[in-house]
This record gives structure tokens, sequence and C-alpha cells, in this order.
């Protein structure tokens, strides 16, 4: 079986969500950074099993420090986002549970796996602690320098909606 | 004589008139039933009276019925709307066509009017050349590709390609957002981006509902084109929302009637 999902990957500026992408598309990072402008659409199959694959396409939006700044017809018809914040820059996630309301009220029912990335940069220890005392909760800590738990991030959630859709 | 016979002739003096009448009753039941059990006989005693009241329900339905249906469609309408406005979509397309055409054709016949007879036989003699006619040929329409895609997500449906060019899924998704941002810049809800050209090329772009179909073009893509294109999109939409689970139909049948409706098509 071969299904089609859209999957919208958002956050503040510079947080490396096409980084991420990349990295799992590609498997390939620079360094040099490029401002997105406008929303960047790339596909990236995931083989689930020997007749299993789901198609994600990635909708990688321009990075924003207001989320309800984000256009609804980009968010229109998603299966799954992915919020993105930079671990060594706290004004990217501190407003992160706001911004996770906000979101479920516009795109009720969809899962949201919350990233903190850049792992690279900082002590995860250390990371853990301000994230406990934020009282924030994530579901994967990546980094898109080293690919540590990219690939796991993407295929998890191909697998979280093959499985939905066949629920439907 | 016995007993029983004394009785009998009293039972007939006393009932004599009694006996007549249920002889009577038997006779018209008699009738009755020869009535009911012949069609034709009883068809001709029922059929006024149920055509009369026919005409009578005919005459009171829209006082007695009418404020039910009316409602039980209001409800149904808007339970399932996105349904109507699908079902809706084609057919209005082509009314909306044929009136515009009809008014072109007026004015068509208004400017004739206004030109000279020498204008129009130096426009004739001067257009209608072999020359004119095989460059025209040479830059008539023709389709590369037709896409069908979810007007939400972007997420390709089924498409027909005449070559293969870079991942459809990809351009589906691409376009969406394309379409996207243009209709939200100008902050116009109810107008579609139609068209977007590059260089030899051309992206007509038809929306519908839940779903809408970008179309490929290279050459000229003249009115009478886009014309004759929209008549092909209409028809495949019709047939393709036909079918009650339509939006759930596997990619392949939709690849198929794609490839039958433009396939062989020439614009």
């Amino acid at each position: 079986m071969h299904i089609s999902k859209k999957i919208v990957v958002l956050g503040h500026f510079g947080v490396g969500k096409t980084s991420l992408i990349r990295r799992f598309v590609e498997n390939s990072f620079s360094d040099n950074y490029k401002v997105s402008i406008g929303v960047h659409i790339v596909k990236k199959e995931v083989e689930l099993s020997e007749e299993d694959t789901v198609s994600l396409i990635l909708w990688d939006l321009e990075g924003t420090d207001d989320i309800s700044r984000i256009r609804d017809s980009y968010l229109l018809g998603t299966h799954g986002l992915i919020y993105v914040f930079d671990v060594s820059r706290p004004s990217t996630f501190q407003t992160i549970n706001d911004d996770l309301k906000k979101l479920e009220k516009r795109v009720k029912g969809v899962p949201v796996k919350v990233v903190g990335n850049k792992t690279d940069l900082i002590l995860l220890d250390e990371l853990k602690t301000v994230l406990d005392g934020k009282e924030i909760s994530y579901d994967y800590l990546t980094s898109a320098k080293t690919g540590e738990k990219v690939n796991d991030l993407f295929e998890q959630l191909a697998k979280m909606l093959a499985l939905d859709a066949e629920k439907i | 004589m016995t007993e029983n016979d004394k009785i009998q002739i009293l039972k007939d003096i006393l009932f004599a008139e009694d006996s007549d009448y249920i002889e009577k009753i038997a006779h018209r039941l008699e009738n009755l039933e020869s009535t009911l059990n012949d069609r034709q006989k009883f068809s001709t005693k029922v059929d006024p009276i149920i055509l009369h009241q026919l005409e009578e329900f005919k005459t009171s339905i829209p006082s007695t019925l009418g404020p039910t249906i009316t409602a039980a469609l209001k409800t149904e309408i808007k339970k399932n709307k996105d349904e109507v406005v699908e079902a809706m979509f084609p057919i209005l397309g082509k009314m909306i066509k044929k009136y515009i055409a009809h008014e072109i054709k007026l004015l068509s016949e208004k400017i004739n009017k206004q030109l000279s007879f020498k204008d129009r036989m130096k426009s004739w003699f001067g257009n209608s050349t072999k020359k004119q006619e095989i460059i025209d040929e040479l830059a008539a329409s023709h389709i590369e590709q037709v896409l069908l895609i979810e007007k939400d997500s972007g997420l390709l449906k089924a498409s027909y390609s005449v070559t293969q060019t870079i991942d459809e899924e990809m351009i589906s998704g691409m376009l969406t957002a394309i379409k996207s941002f243009v209709e939200d810049a100008f902050g116009q809800k109810n107008q579609n981006l139609e068209l977007i050209d590059y260089e030899l090329y051309h992206i007509h772009l038809q929306s519908f509902n839940r779903f809408y179909i970008a179309v490929i073009l290279s050459g000229n893509y003249t009115t009478k084109a886009k014309d004759k294109l929209q008549d092909l999109i209409f028809d495949f939409f019709e047939k393709f929302t036909k079918k009650d689970d339509y939006h759930v139909l596997d990619s392949d049948s939709i690849n198929k009637q794609l490839a039958q409706n433009f396939g062989h098509a020439h614009l």
C-alpha cells in the first residue's frame, strides 16, 4: 500500500527546520544559513515494509516568532505537524505551550511532534533541567548537524500516520 | 307431519318477508364479489374516485407538503453542503460558459455590424492564408500533464502525463502553496488563481470544492483552447463525481479516467 501524507514543519527563525529536512531527505548538512521565505516543499518516501510506503510531503514553512501569523492555507489538510525549537536559544521555546494550544485550535486532532534541535550545541542534562523547569515537554531532541534522532523522528511519524490511515 | 315440518311451515309464514330480504342481500353480495374479483369492473368503479383524489392531492401539495419538503431539503443541503456544491460545480460552470459564449457572440455580431463591408473583406483576405493556417496549427496548445489535486492538503489524487517530468507529488504541493499564497495575498477568499504562465508553458488551474485540476499545456494557449479545455475538465469532473464515494476512489481508476478524457484531446 502506498499513501501520501502532508507534514508541516514550523517554528521560530533559525531553529533548523530546513536543516532537519535536508538531513532526513538528502542526508546532508550545511553551516551556511539561508532564511526560508514562504514555503518550500520536499518529498521523501519512507519504506515501512516491502509492500508499504509512505510519501511524506514536507511543507517547510518560513520561521516566525508569532505562530498566529502562519497562513491557514498552509495548515489546511495537514496530517501532522513538527514544531521545532532551538535548544540553545530559550527565546525559541519560551512560548511553546501557548503556541501548541493555538495550533491545536487551528488544526484540531492533528498529531504534533515537538522537537528540540541543535543538541550538539548544549549538554543534554542541562537542557533537560531547563525544559523541566519550564514544564516543556518534547518528543525528540535532535541534531541536524550530527543526524542524531532525525531519522527516528520522521520514520516514527510516518509509521504513526500509516497506522492511523489503516484504522480509517 | 313431524314437529320439525310444523316449525318450518311456521317459519315460512312468519319470516316470509325476511327471507326475500336476505335473498336480495345475498344477490347484492354476489354482485359485489363479482365486481371486486373482476379487475375491469372494479377499475371502472374505483378509477374515477382515485383520479379525483389524485387531482385534489396535486392541488393541495404546495400547501400541505410544500413546507415539509422545503424544510427537509434545507436540512439536507446544510448537512451535505460539500456534496451539493461538488455536484453543482460542473453544471454551473457549463451554464456560465454557455452564457458567456452567447454574450460574446452577440458582441461579435455587434462589432461586425459596425465594421464596413470593405473592412471585413480586408480582414478575411488578410488572415486566412495557408501560411497562417499552418502557423496556427503548429502553435496549437497541447496537453502535457493533468493533475487532480486535493485542494486543502495539496496531495496528488491522480494524474495523466504525456512525458515524464519531475515528481508530480512535489509539483502538486508547490502549486497548492503558490495558489494559496496568491489567493491569500489578494485577500479574496472567493477568487481563485486560474493561470500560471512560464515562457512556452501554461498551467491552467480549475478549482472545485474539494479538488482542483491543474493542466500543464505547451503551445499557444488561446481563448478558444481555454474554452475547449474547460469543457474537457467539466466533463471529466462530472464523471468523476458521479459516484458517491468518488473522494475515496483509488488513484489507478482515476488515472485511467484522466487518460480517457485528456489523452486524445485536441485543443
